[in-house]
C-alpha cells in the first residue's frame, strides 16, 4: 500500500507505512504552543493493535506539556503504549515520553475526586454543627477554669490579668473619652437644634444624658473593645497556635484556659463597666460644651437638671449591660484564636471573624435588654 | 559534566549582614542539566545565597547571573521574564494558604499562560503525579496536608511553568528518610527526563550521595570546595571532615 499520508497539521504527519503506522512530530511541542496545539491536533484515527513508530526526526522541542499532549491523544486513540516504538528522538526525549505516559497512567486510573453537590452540601451542615458544638465547649471549659481558679485561687494568673487589665482598659482610655466626648457633641447639637424650634432648650439635658448612659456609653465602648481588644485576643492566641505555642503550654502541664483564655475573660469583664462609666462622663461632657454655646445653659444648670431628671437606675442599667457585653466579646475572641488552623491566613480571617461577631452579638445583647427590661417595667 | 554554557554563574559575590561579611566573594557556576548541592554549616549564609541568585535579595557586591543575564542589572520586565524560566521550592513549602492544592498549581499556569481551562486541568494532574501526589490531596487545603505531601504540592507549583531550573531550598528536611529518598527519586528523575538544571541547598548526606552530581562548600563565607561528592568528601578540611563523618558512628556498630 506504500507510505499514504492519512492525516497532518504544522504539528504532525500521520501515514500508514507497511503494517504500522508512523507519527512524525514536527515543530515545537511546548508549553507556550500548548494551546494552539491541542486545538489544531486531531485525535489520530489509528486502527487498534497496530504498531505506532513516533518520528522525531523534525521535532524541534518537546517538553513535559507536549509530551503529555502526545500521550493523551494517543490514548484518546486507543493506541497501547506498548505498540508504540521511536525513532529520531533523543534519548532523553524518549525517556520524558517513558515518565509522562507512566504518570499519565496513574492519572487516568486514580481518577479525578470530585465532591458532589450533596457531599458539599453535607459538609457543610456538619461544619455547621461542629461549631455550635465547639462553641458550647468553649463555653463549658471557660466556666469549669474559673471554677476551678476559684477553687484554688493559687492557680489564678494574676499578673497576666493585671498586664490584660493595663491593655483593654488604661491603653483604651484615650480613644473611649475622645469618641464618646465626640458623640456627646454630635447627638446633643443634632436634638438641639430640633429642641430649639420648641423653645424647650433644657429638655437637651434629659435627651443627652438618658441616651448617652444607658445606650450610647454601653454600645460605643462595647464596640471599640470589640475591635480594639477583641481583635487582638483572637490574633495574640491564634498566633500562637500556628507557631505551636499553645500545644507547649498544655505540654509544660498548664491549661491555655488559665494562661490565656480566663485572664482575658476576667479583664475585659471587670474593665467594660469602669470604660463604660469614663466613656459616659466624656459623652455628657460634650453634651454640656454644646448646650452651652448653642443653647445656653450653663454647666451648673445642666448639672442641676441632670441631677433631676437622671434616674440612678438609668446609670446602673447601662453599667449592667457593660461587662455582659465584654463577656460575649471575650468568649467569641478566645474562641475564635483558639480555633485558628495551622496557617497564617487563618488567624487573618478570625480576627475579622471576631470583630464581625462580637459586635453583631452585642448589638443582639442590647436589644434583649431593651425588650426584657421593658417587659419587665423598669 | 558541567555543560557548554553556564546556566547559574555567581561571580565574586559578597554580602554583608548584621555588620558581618556573610559571603566575602563566593564564586560558582553551573551547568545546564546538573543536579548542583550547596551545604555548608547553619549561618553560612546557604539560604541567602539562593536569595541573590533568584533575585529576591541584592547582594553587597559581586553578580548573580541565570542564563548569562545579571539578575540585578536587569529591569523588571526582563526579571519577571526570566522568573518565568525558573521554579523556586521554600523551605516550608510556601504554599498559598487561601487556595486548594490544585489551585496553588494552577496559579503559575493562570497567570503566564492563556491555556482553556481543561488543558490547565490536565497539566496540573499532570504536574502532581510528577511531583509524586496523589490525586485525592488536589482539593485539599495545605494546612490539611503532612509536611512531605506540602513538599511535593510545592514541587509541582515549582514545575507548572516547565521552568529550567528549580532552585530547592533544604528540600527533605523536616522529612522521613523514606519520604526524603522518595522526594530525591522525584527530584533525579526530573532532573534526567525533563533536563531541568536543579541547585538545592541542603543539609542531607543521603541526598547527595544519592542523586547530587556535585557538591560546593560553603564555609566561612567562600566556597571551599566545588567538585561530585566522593572528592569533596576526601577533601582534607576540618568543617568537611565533620560534616562527612557526622553520621559514621553507629551505636552498636
Amino acid at each position: 500500500m506504500g507510505a499514504a499520508a492519512a492525516a497532518s497539521t504544522p504539528w504532525h504527519q500521520l501515514r500508514q507505512a507497511g503494517a504500522g503506522w508512523t507519527l512524525s512530530l514536527r515543530g515545537r511541542w511546548c508549553l507556550s504552543e500548548l494551546a494552539a496545539l491541542d486545538a489544531a491536533l486531531p485525535v489520530p484515527s489509528i486502527p487498534r493493535a497496530a504498531i505506532v513508530t513516533l518520528d522525531g526526526h523534525e521535532l524541534t522541542a518537546l517538553d513535559s506539556a507536549g509530551a503529555m499532549l502526545l500521550v493523551r491523544r494517543l490514548w484518546q486513540a486507543g493506541v497501547a503504549w506498548s505498540d508504540v516504538r521511536f525513532t529520531g528522538l533523543q534519548p532523553r526525549q524518549t525517556e520524558l515520553l517513558q515518565l509522562v505516559e507512566q504518570r499519565f497512567e496513574e492519572v487516568v486510573l486514580q481518577g479525578r475526586p470530585r465532591p458532589s453537590l450533596l457531599a458539599r452540601l453535607g459538609r457543610r451542615a456538619a461544619d455547621l454543627m461542629s461549631e455550635v458544638y465547639s462553641r458550647l465547649r468553649f463555653l463549658g471549659h471557660a466556666a469549669a477554669s474559673l471554677a476551678h481558679a476559684l477553687h484554688r485561687p493559687r492557680n489564678f494568673r494574676l499578673r497576666e490579668t493585671f498586664v490584660q487589665l493595663e491593655h483593654v482598659g488604661l491603653r483604651a482610655l484615650p480613644i473611649i473619652v475622645l469618641m464618646n466626648f465626640l458623640i456627646g457633641v454630635v447627638v446633643a447639637y443634632l436634638t438641639g437644634i430640633q429642641i430649639q424650634k420648641f423653645g424647650a432648650n433644657i429638655f437637651i439635658v434629659d435627651g443627652a444624658s438618658l441616651g448617652i448612659f444607658r445606650e450610647l456609653a454601653p454600645m460605643l465602648v462595647a464596640v471599640l473593645v470589640a475591635g480594639r481588644s477583641g481583635s487582638a485576643f483572637t490574633a495574640q492566641i491564634g498566633t500562637m497556635k500556628v507557631a505551636d505555642e499553645i500545644a507547649a503550654i498544655i505540654t509544660l502541664g498548664l491549661s491555655a484556659f488559665q494562661v490565656l483564655v480566663l485572664p482575658r475573660l476576667i479583664a475585659i469583664i471587670l474593665v467594660m463597666p469602669l470604660l463604660t462609666f469614663v466613656g459616659g462622663l466624656a459623652g455628657i461632657y460634650g453634651a454640656m460644651l454644646v448646650a452651652d454655646i448653642q443653647l445656653d445653659i450653663g454647666h451648673i444648670a445642666f448639672l442641676e437638671r441632670m441631677q433631676d431628671v437622671l434616674q440612678l437606675k438609668t446609670v446602673v442599667i447601662g453599667l449592667a449591660k457593660a461587662p455582659v457585653f465584654g463577656a460575649a466579646i471575650g468568649l467569641i475572641a478566645c474562641h475564635n484564636g483558639l480555633r485558628v488552623s495551622r496557617d497564617a491566613r487563618s488567624v487573618g480571617l478570625a480576627t475579622t471573624a471576631t470583630v464581625v461577631q462580637s459586635i453583631v452579638a452585642v448589638i443582639i445583647i442590647d436589644a434583649f435588654f431593651a425588650v426584657v427590661l421593658s417587659e419587665l417595667g423598669i | 559534566m558541567t555543560g557548554a554554557e553556564p546556566v547559574i554563574e555567581a561571580q565574586a559575590i559578597r554580602t554583608r549582614l548584621g555588620g558581618v561579611w556573610v559571603h566575602d566573594g563566593v564564586s560558582f557556576q553551573v551547568g545546564r542539566g546538573e543536579l548542583v548541592a550547596l551545604i555548608g554549616g547553619s549561618g553560612t549564609g546557604k539560604t541567602v545565597l539562593l536569595n541573590e541568585l533568584i533575585g529576591l535579595m541584592r547582594p553587597t557586591a559581586g553578580t548573580a547571573r541565570l542564563f548569562g543575564i545579571d539578575v540585578w542589572q536587569a529591569d523588571q520586565e526582563r526579571l519577571n521574564h526570566l522568573r518565568q524560566r525558573f521554579g523556586v521550592l521554600f523551605q516550608d513549602g510556601a504554599l498559598f494558604s487561601s487556595l486548594t492544592v490544585a489551585q496553588n498549581v494552577a496559579a503559575p499556569l493562570k497567570e503566564h499562560t492563556r491555556l482553556p481551562e481543561h488543558l490547565i486541568l490536565q497539566l496540573v494532574d499532570l504536574r502532581m503525579a510528577l511531583a509524586g501526589l496523589p490525586l485525592a490531596a488536589l482539593d485539599k487545603k495545605p494546612a490539611e496536608l503532612s509536611g512531605g505531601m506540602r513538599k511535593r504540592a510545592a514541587l509541582a507549583r515549582a514545575l507548572a511553568l516547565e521552568p529550567e531550573i528549580l532552585f530547592l531550598d533544604e528540600p527533605t528536611s523536616g522529612l522521613d528518610p523514606i519520604a526524603a529518598r522518595a522526594f530525591d527519586q522525584a527530584v533525579r528523575t526530573l532532573c534526567d527526563s525533563l533536563g531541568i538544571t536543579v541547585f538545592m541547598n541542603t543539609h542531607d548526606l543521603d541526598t547527595l550521595w544519592g542523586i547530587v552530581d556535585r557538591v560546593i562548600v560553603l564555609s566561612g563565607g567562600h566556597v571551599i570546595a566545588d567538585g561530585p561528592v566522593a572528592e569533596v568528601a576526601r577533601v582534607d578540611e576540618p568543617w568537611i571532615r565533620s560534616y562527612f563523618a557526622a553520621h559514621v558512628p553507629h551505636r552498636g556498630g
